[in-house]
């Protein structure tokens, strides 16, 4: 950890335009369980569909692509990466610094919205409100890590990480059971199915597998990444 | 005693323009005709030809299959008018992948003066590019169905073709482009970077579209089977379905049907409408600072 580096990135990510993605889906969130409640649709399974649909499913891919690769794209993308990379601060460090400020940032805007939405909508019944907000978190988490080491890869890092989210794990993961196993949403939801009673979902993919799973995925992404940037290429199109 | 000249011009040989001068609408023409070839990657790098050729191709696997499904077992696979809804999330990913990088550069780069020293005015400028990006999604979309189409006369299937359902979807596959390119255009010019403007355009169709499942499921499990089905509306797709299903009464592809009346057309022209007013007065303050 470096707290120079996470200073400047906590700058560049909320200083600008970026901020409003990051805000605006919760709020959004946030408002829909409240006009649900208002008109009277905040049944046990309403919360449950908006907590999956919207929450899991849209939220928190959108949240952890804008963070994960937004820490690092940028900066990759206008050349200004070099300046940090020739300061004698370990590469390894300097992502490891990244994915921090992206992890906190995903864990404040979606797993604190998605507490607060299921708070609103059916306070602490059968735990849903408590589990979505772990889940979300934990697959926050794993987005951003994974969001970033694709900004790290590739200059179309937007790109791939929503045909991962959309046609992989949207699309496919719908039709191919085995696609599920292999979903962040899924072992998000996975976690949210533990610690909620609710009996409105459940999942296919068992917790003895979404936690290491989830782990994995987050560190070897993490260290993966951080070895890439050793030897990070500056040339290439546009 | 001479005062020798200092300060000499050369003529170092720059000559005028003396051909004829093909006018404004040259210009447009042109731009727009760029724009088109930079949508599909074609004049750039190999690597910006890889994403619109994969969505593109993907789009035809559907069309393929069909075709394939009609000549073994001689019925009729995918319908016409199903075929943008079933692929929405492809269009979505190809609008959002695309439409920054006709607005993004531009302003980024601040070359908008250059063009503007021509004779083009910024509407010229803004009617090429949602022109380039309009027909640029309306040939992804057109192209299967035209190709379904082909098929299906050639297979020969038992009874008349279904020439209506497919003048219907290509009608209603227009309507789509316009509103999607003016929605990804107005969205995406709102930021000088690439990235953000991908994920600011795909992340109002996963909203759209999430909200309109929600609040659907939400007014279905209160009973109020009515007003679930205006949520429906919300999602862009489904609304131009809607606007299928009212103006030549195909089947609706959602399962449940929309609500009676023209109102999904009034609601396309409005979208349509306020997307081009927010595209221009973006576009009014970006060439005036």
């Amino acid at each position: 950890m470096n707290a120079v580096v996470a200073d400047i990135t906590y700058r560049a990510m909320l200083g600008r335009k970026r901020i409003w993605l990051l805000v605006l889906l919760p709020v959004a969130l946030i408002g829909m369980a409240a006009l649900l409640r208002l008109i009277g649709g905040w049944d046990e399974h309403t919360a449950v569909i908006l907590m999956r649909t919207f929450s899991i499913s849209t939220m928190l891919p959108l949240l952890g692509l804008i963070a994960g690769t937004g820490v690092i794209g940028p900066e990759i993308e206008d050349g200004t990466i070099m300046h940090l990379l020739a300061k004698p601060i370990s590469r390894p460090v300097i992502v490891l610094t990244k994915f921090m400020v992206a992890a906190s940032l995903v864990a404040a805007f979606g797993a604190v919205s998605t507490f607060v939405a299921g708070y609103i909508m059916v306070r602490d019944e059968s735990g849903v409100a408590y589990g979505f907000a772990l889940g979300s978190l934990a697959g926050g988490v794993a987005y951003a890590a994974v969001f970033l080491l694709l900004g790290v890869l590739t200059r179309h890092a937007v790109t791939i990480g929503i045909i991962y989210a959309l046609v992989w794990e949207g699309l496919v993961g719908g039709y191919v059971p085995g696609a599920r196993t292999l979903s962040i949403q899924q072992w998000a939801t996975s976690i949210a199915d533990q610690i909620s009673s609710s009996a409105f979902f459940s999942t296919d993919v068992k917790l003895s597998f979404a936690v290491p799973a989830l782990i994995v995925v987050t560190i070897g992404s993490v260290l993966w990444a951080g070895q890439r940037l050793r030897s990070l290429s500056l040339t290439g199109e546009e | 005693m001479t005062i020798q000249p200092t300060g000499v011009i050369h003529d170092i040989g720059y000559r005028h323009y003396e051909g004829e001068r093909l006018g404004r609408g040259h210009v447009v023409a042109a731009l727009t005709r760029h724009s088109l070839r930079g949508v599909f990657g074609l004049g750039r790098t190999a690597k910006a030809k890889i994403m619109p050729f994969l969505l593109a191709m993907i789009m035809l696997l559907p069309a393929v299959v069909s075709i394939a499904i009609m000549a073994l077992v001689k019925q009729q696979g995918l319908q016409y008018h199903d075929y943008a809804t079933i692929m929405q999330p492809v269009l979505a990913i190809f609008l959002a992948a695309q439409a920054p990088y006709l607005v993004a550069p531009d302003l980024r780069f601040q070359v908008l003066p250059l063009y503007l020293s021509r004779p083009v005015t910024v509407l010229d400028y803004l009617g090429a590019k949602l022109a380039a990006m309009t027909s640029a999604m309306f040939l992804v979309l057109a192209t299967p169905l035209t190709l379904l189409f082909i098929g299906e006369l050639l297979v020969d299937l038992p009874g008349p073709p279904h020439t209506t359902d497919y003048v219907a979807s290509m009608v209603s596959a227009a309507v789509l482009a316009v509103l999607l390119a003016s929605l990804g255009l107005a969205l995406a010019s709102f930021t000088p970077r690439r990235g953000l403007g991908v994920a600011s355009v795909i992340a109002f169709y996963l909203f759209a579209s999430t909200v309109s499942l929600v609040f659907y499921g939400a007014f279905e499990s209160m009973g109020q089977d009515d007003t679930a089905k205006w949520a429906m509306l919300i999602n862009p797709f489904f609304l131009v379905d809607a606007v299928q299903v009212s103006l030549f009464g195909t089947p609706p592809s959602n399962g449940t049907g929309y609500p009676p009346g023209p109102w999904a057309c009034l609601i396309v022209i409005g979208v349509i409408a306020a997307a081009l007013s927010g595209l221009v007065l973006r576009y009014r303050k970006a060439t005036s600072s």
